[in-house]
């Protein structure tokens, strides 16, 4: 058995139990799916109330901000929906030394501790954020062939690895500190720049938030594919960032599992 | 010292310890301040005024709400409220004479004052920054009204998150609930944008909403948003709605405690 199919297999058998566990709390379920759809609102309000007072946001329209908005979430819920409970229980299964589980299981540590758990309200809200973009997209009167669809599937993908990387990375920090609790919050802050058009960025901001971290980018590169058509330098630039980030976190939480000392008795 | 004041003690320590955490936050919400810089610039972007409010007077609002965050918004109250009860631990308060909420009180203001020495600390940081777009007005009634509106501001912040916690004793998992509150909170609080940027008709539905109250009402007193009749009237609803909820958080600790099981021995 190749050791694709050998994970997938393993990844087949956390999404069952996962499922099985969501159909047992089908209130939990329920709740959190009002959760993560209330934030997507929180956000649609913001740019409804912000563009109440302006036509434009540098340079960009109340659609095409709704269609980065749009994208910008989409990559979070699948983020939340595939890694986000694996990769936050990591933190605190660090500090208990509940990670021994992790360690004991037959798989890669990072592969085992990040999809341990599928987040059904997660992808249940990626569907949201995907009616999102597909209303701004008609609002906006662009009718995208199927290679521009492929390409922004594969530019949102890469967005999904480097927010994944960005919450390894965060999370990781918990082998050498004490408790991660807030660090998580890192990640959402960042984030937060994800959902500004790259045309906002100027100066020093410009180059730590488009080309030191990643943030802009994730979401503005598939946006543009939309809007504009292929660029090729976005491209570049998006994968580049993709195989860096995902490097490094590789890397980070490696050194920190060397440091992990277990907590049997 | 009072049993109040050696929990306030103990708190302080407790939350010392978590330094690196806090640390860490504050530097996060620099980063988050620096989103709303670049956010709003874009916004306001050949405009001198928008709503009748300068871009300064925006980026000042927005520094008092992240300020007053740190001094009086509760963190993760909630999660050790509704942890005590899942994990029985509540079971030690009802068997000494200590007013729980009074002890959670304690707990409250020991870990406002570390968060909030940290929160001063990145302000310290950023002011370099920020200083030429800072922009308070100096009437004295404003500092008079201000300082109980943060009072009664995290009397509410507390109740609501006191409330949340004691869910516990009906639900086995409560961060549903919370998360999904934050996200109402973080809107209709005016962390997102100034409030009186909706339509008026909004506004004045919002403002007699608890949520006004837990952030926004004293930031828009302290930077000069609204007048003298609009602080004194939004006082008084404040404090109703501190001692409603201050009632809803008695009310419910005693129909917990009926409803809740001691085990163990």
């Amino acid at each position: 058995m190749s050791t694709f199919s050998r994970y997938l297999r393993i990844w087949l058998a956390s999404a069952r139990y996962s499922l099985a566990r969501a159909m047992m709390f089908r209130g939990d379920l329920f709740v959190w799916a009002m959760v993560e759809l209330v934030w997507i609102s929180v956000n649609v309000l913001m740019v409804a109330v912000v563009y109440s007072h302006t036509r434009s946001v540098a340079g960009w329209n109340e659609y095409e901000m709704l269609l980065l908005v749009g994208t910008s979430m989409l990559i979070q819920r699948f983020l939340m929906g595939f890694f986000w409970s694996g990769i936050f229980e990591m933190g605190r299964n660090v500090r208990s030394g509940a990670f021994d589980f992790v360690l004991a299981q037959p798989g890669d540590p990072l592969f085992m501790a990040s999809t341990r758990k599928l987040e059904l309200d997660g992808l249940l809200n990626s569907v949201v954020a995907g009616a999102l973009v597909v209303f701004a997209v008609g609002r906006l009167g662009f009718h995208p062939g199927p290679a521009d669809l492929a390409l922004y599937a594969c530019m949102v993908a890469c967005g999904v690895v480097i927010h994944y990387s960005a919450l390894v990375l965060a999370m990781s920090l918990s082998f050498w500190i004490t408790s991660s609790q807030g660090v998580e919050g890192s990640y959402f802050t960042l984030m937060e720049f994800s959902r500004l058009p790259r045309e906002a960025l100027r100066g020093i901001s410009s180059v730590i938030f488009v080309w030191v971290l990643p943030v802009v980018i994730v979401s503005n590169a598939p946006a543009r594919v939309i809007l504009h058509g292929f660029q090729p330098s976005w491209a570049a630039g998006l994968c580049a960032a993709t195989l860096f980030w995902f490097f490094l976190a590789v890397v980070v939480f490696r050194l920190g599992l060397r440091r992990y000392t277990s907590a049997s008795s | 010292m009072t049993k109040y004041g050696h929990a306030f003690v103990v708190g302080l320590q407790s939350n010392l310890v978590y330094r690196w955490n806090f640390g860490a936050r504050s530097l996060f919400w620099l980063c988050h301040l620096l989103w709303v810089f670049i956010f709003w610039a874009a916004f306001y972007a050949g405009k001198a005024e928008i709503g009748g409010f300068t871009f300064a007077q925006t980026l000042t609002y927005f520094v008092v709400i992240f300020v007053l965050q740190f001094f009086v918004g509760a963190f993760n109250e909630d999660y050790q409220i509704s942890e005590d009860i899942r994990n029985g631990l509540i079971n030690q308060f009802l068997l000494k004479p200590i007013n729980y909420f009074a002890y959670r009180l304690s707990v409250f203001a020991a870990a406002r004052v570390v968060s909030g020495a940290f929160g001063l600390m990145a302000l310290l940081l950023a002011l370099p920054f920020f200083r030429g777009y800072l922009e308070l007005p100096h009437d004295g009634w404003r500092i008079a009204l201000g300082i109980p509106a943060i009072a009664l501001t995290a009397t509410i912040q507390f109740t609501i998150a006191y409330c949340f916690g004691l869910l516990a004793f009906w639900f086995l998992e409560i961060q549903g609930f919370v998360i999904l509150s934050m996200a109402v909170e973080t809107f209709l609080g005016g962390q997102v944008f100034p409030l009186d940027l909706l339509p008026h008709g909004v506004f004045n539905v919002v403002r007699f909403t608890p949520f006004f109250y837990q952030a926004y009402f004293p930031a828009v007193i302290i930077t000069g948003r609204e007048g003298f009749d609009f602080a004194v009237q939004g006082l008084a609803i404040q404090a109703a709605w501190a001692f409603i909820l201050v009632c809803l958080s008695e009310a419910l600790w005693r129909r917990g405690l009926r409803h809740h099981t001691a085990a163990g021995g």
